[in-house]
């Protein structure tokens, strides 16, 4: 026979003001079961909690109701007092008469009495189905994965390291660095990016806890958080990093000229290249799209001068595999192609280029040599047209967001400009100037009183040619009337959009993803670095647009997020997850379909007792199930129960009202 | 419409800014200082566009608009404006730019200010104070309406608000002299 003790709480005065709680203990007296039922003014205090203690000692209780607030507030102090009274923490059950009643029944007590009392009566019934669990202990795999090598997942990398946990670091292109090592120099201070990215990127590949695994992606993740194991597709080099000393007399001799990516098509590399002279491994890689050797068998000067014979025209892509208790998400952005502004003329002009290719030409290690030209005839710009917000905040092109890095870049380039070239004039044309940071608005103030930057505002309407200028049409809000400025160059600060292979990584990882493939974090403002499924953590532009700062901020976050689901040999999981009943499982596998934390797999058993024909039924991993019940209601069969949320537990509460 | 190019430095903004002491670059055009000004309603371009006009170089246009020409000096806008900018100076310094270069509006209204200021300063380098009777009686005679305001001077004469002569001031010399000296200067500076 059950001995329940109920436990009113007045909450001050948030409960007792609106609910009548002496009324509300005597109807819980009523109850058969009921050995024990008491009002205190703070439940959840030490005396409070002590009255529960010795009541289950003193009445020998079976089970506790506790009516009080939300069980999200204070079900685990509850559960604590159980358990220091020696009772299985299980076997508590909340009854929410705060939240539930006193503070949605303000207006009318009697009601609200009613209603607690109901709750209360639910609850005790529900409590006597109650069984005891325990909670479940997961090994954890205490290696994280980094997918991306740029400053997020360095910065993630290095801390998680530092912490002595091993870290696998996964970069699809040939060099580690990305985005930040284009930079020249970074706001507000100026900063050389090389001189405070290169000293990290070295530290990655010297660092005793990392293993940097560079032109390389993840093409599988399985497993469950703590228990990953991933593949990894490790792209053909054709050279062997071993013997390879990074001379450099391969990629002087290779006599193929392709676009160069790391300058943004500026100037060209060879087929055999390393991404640019900083590169973290410093070693070449042959492009097999381009190489000529791999695509007509002919050729082979890299490996005829190679002295350390390195090259291999014969390596295969290699698939490798590792066990791993959580992954770090750090792929970074790509810019918006502004094709679509035709009003621009994006694409027919030459003179018109986007910022990041801006960023290579006054970059002391760019193309240029530091100096911005004009594309079409090699010229230095005197007039140079900033437009921002090209794509962001644009409805219409598809893009409603701020990029909110373009403001602050913007005002850089602008002084960069002015360092660079003393005889010119910016004109940036904005919608707003964002500088919400530490020396943010300073900043733009440099540009503007320092360096004679001037801000129109205004969203520029078309852009024509003239001569050898662009003209560029817009409006001066200040004054309220139309401008034209006769521009050498034109730079467009265009969107910052996710990787286009961020929906499938999305995918591949199990994790959500926006319209424009940012990834989901778990909780816009309380949960920024968690994605919905447990173990994965996403740093830096992979969740949206970010300075570095933040994005180093960001990817910090991630290692301590890490480093804690690691602090022990084992994660403690709550025991309410639900487990299937094979004997009534059908095999529809509609929970399979429903299951938003890919916790159910199916698996074959036998037909009957030593039968040789095979059905298939549901199978929950206890590691990935959170408990959200949804495969209980889908389950036509009745096959799943969900621990502490039983079929006999639901019916008793169902049954009580 | 404005057509805008690098043509080398903004002269007319040095200028300015030599004229006035204040940055005119400093300003980030929030219009603090024309909500504040007691007269803007009746500028063609209020303060902070005279700003941007010296921004963009758009000298001519900053020199015949009236809006320096009404500035009271009074200072409001400076003491409110956030960017610590001496809006009134920035005023000043085009006005007499635009003097110098005997390029401004030639509106009745302003030829009118211009003859208000003459003729104050005049009082001052005379009488080293305003002699405010000789004063209107002046500027009603040099701008041709004899009656301006003359329904008014009875009762402001009765209240005694209008004294009748001017007392002499012990100064009177001393202004006299930075007057001289201030004409000297102009004219190295010239």
């Amino acid at each position: 026979m059950a001995r329940v003790g109920v436990f009113v709480c007045f909450c001050g005065a948030n409960i007792a003001d609106f609910v009548d709680v002496p009324t509300v203990v005597e109807e819980a007296k009523k109850i058969r079961e009921v050995k024990f039922a008491v009002d205190y003014k703070y439940m959840c205090s030490d005396p409070g909690q002590q009255m529960i203690r010795d009541a289950i000692v003193q009445y020998r209780l079976t089970s506790i109701v506790v009516a009080a607030c939300s069980p999200r507030m204070h079900e685990k102090t509850f559960r604590k007092a159980l358990s220091d009274a020696g009772m299985n923490p299980y076997l508590l059950e909340v009854a929410n008469i705060r939240e539930h009643s006193s503070w949605v029944h303000q207006k009318d007590k009697k009601a609200a009495t009613e209603k607690a009392g109901d709750l209360v009566r639910m609850a005790v019934a529900k409590s006597i189905a109650n069984e005891q669990l325990h909670e479940i202990s997961v090994p954890v795999t205490k290696r994280a994965l980094v997918i991306g090598g740029g400053i997020a997942g360095i910065q993630a990398a290095l801390d998680i390291a530092d912490a002595h946990i091993p870290v696998t670091l996964v970069e699809r292109s040939p060099s580690i660095g990305g985005r930040m090592a284009q930079l020249d120099e970074t706001f507000p201070t100026l900063d050389c990016s090389q001189c405070i990215l290169t000293p990290k990127m070295v530290d990655v590949a010297s660092h005793p806890y990392i293993e940097l695994i560079p032109y390389s992606e993840v093409i599988e993740l399985n497993g469950y958080v703590g228990n990953y194991k991933a593949k990894i597709r490790k792209k053909a080099s054709y050279v062997n990093f071993k013997t390879c000393t990074g001379c450099g007399t391969c990629w002087q001799k290779c006599p193929v000229k392709v676009p160069n990516e790391y300058n943004m098509g500026i100037d060209k590399r060879k087929a055999i290249y390393t991404p640019f002279p900083q590169a973290v491994p410093n070693k070449p890689v042959i492009d097999a799209e381009h190489c000529t050797y791999l695509l007509k068998g002919k050729c082979g000067i890299c490996a005829k001068f190679c002295e350390k014979g390195s090259i291999d025209f014969k390596m295969q892509d290699e698939v490798i595999e590792r066990e791993i208790g959580a992954v770090v998400v750090a792929t970074g952005y790509d810019l918006w192609d502004a094709t679509p502004y035709e009003e621009y003329g994006v694409g027919r002009y030459k003179d018109i280029i986007n910022s990041l290719e801006f960023e290579r030409m006054v970059s002391a290690n760019g193309p240029t040599g530091g100096l911005p030209i004009r594309p079409s005839d090699g010229k230095v710009p005197k007039t140079v047209v900033f437009i921002k917000c090209v794509g962001s905040r644009d409805k219409a092109k598809g893009i409603e967001f701020c990029s909110k890095i373009c403001c602050m870049y913007t005002a850089k380039h602008a002084i960069l400009l002015h360092h660079k070239v003393h005889d010119s004039r910016a004109y940036i044309f904005y919608m707003d100037i964002r500088a919400a940071g530490k020396g943010y608005e300073e900043f733009v103030n440099r540009a503007q009183v320092e360096t004679g930057a001037v801000y129109l505002r205004g969203r520029v309407s078309k852009i024509y040619q003239k001569g050898e200028k662009l003209m560029v049409r817009g409006e001066d809000g200040q004054l309220g009337r139309e401008v034209e400025v006769e521009a050498d160059l034109v730079v467009l600060a265009t969107a910052i959009i996710p990787y286009k292979t961020n929906p499938a990584l999305a995918q591949l990882l199990g994790i959500s993803y926006d319209k424009y493939g940012y990834l989901s974090e778990a909780h816009p403002k309380l949960r920024p670095v968690e994605t919905a499924k447990a173990g994965i953590f996403l740093a830096g532009c992979t969740q949206a647009p970010k300075d570095i700062p933040d994005t180093v901020a960001q990817a910090s976050a991630c290692a301590a997020k890490v480093c804690g689901l690691f602090a022990g040999d084992t994660m403690k999981k709550d025991p309410m997850i639900s487990t299937v009943n094979n004997e009534f499982c059908s095999g529809c596998q509609n929970c399979v379909q429903v299951c938003p934390y890919q916790a159910i797999v199916t698996e074959e058993i036998p037909l009957g007792h030593g039968a040789r024909e095979m059905r298939t039924v549901a199978k929950i991993n206890e590691g990935v199930c959170q408990g959200c019940g949804s495969c209980v209601a889908v389950c036509r069969s009745m096959a799943i129960n969900l621990a502490g949320f039983t079929d006999p537990q639901i019916i008793n509460e169902i049954v009580a009202i | 419409m404005i057509t805008l190019s690098y043509k080398g430095n903004n002269t007319f903004l040095e200028a300015v800014n030599k004229k006035s002491g204040s940055d005119v670059l400093e300003c980030y055009q929030c219009g603090k200082c024309v909500s504040t000004c007691p007269v803007s309603n009746f500028m063609d371009f209020p303060p902070r566009e005279i700003m941007q006009m010296i921004k963009l170089e758009l000298k001519e246009e900053a020199q015949m608009a009236n809006s320096t020409w009404f500035c009271l000096t009074c200072s409001a806008c400076s003491g409110r404006c956030p960017r610590e900018i001496n809006i009134p100076a920035v005023m000043e310094a085009v006005r007499h730019l635009a003097i110098e270069e005997n390029f401004h509006p030639d509106s009745k209204q302003v030829k009118n200010i211009r003859k208000f200021h003459e003729i104050f300063l005049a009082m001052i380098k005379r009488y080293g104070r305003n002699y405010e009777l000789r004063m209107m009686a002046e500027f009603n005679i040099r701008t041709r309406n004899l009656f301006k305001d003359m329904h008014l001077a009875p009762t402001a004469l009765l209240k005694g608000k209008i004294p009748l002569g001017v007392k002499s001031m012990k100064s009177a010399k001393a202004i006299k002299k930075m007057y001289e000296m201030a004409e000297k200067l102009e004219q190295l500076n010239k």
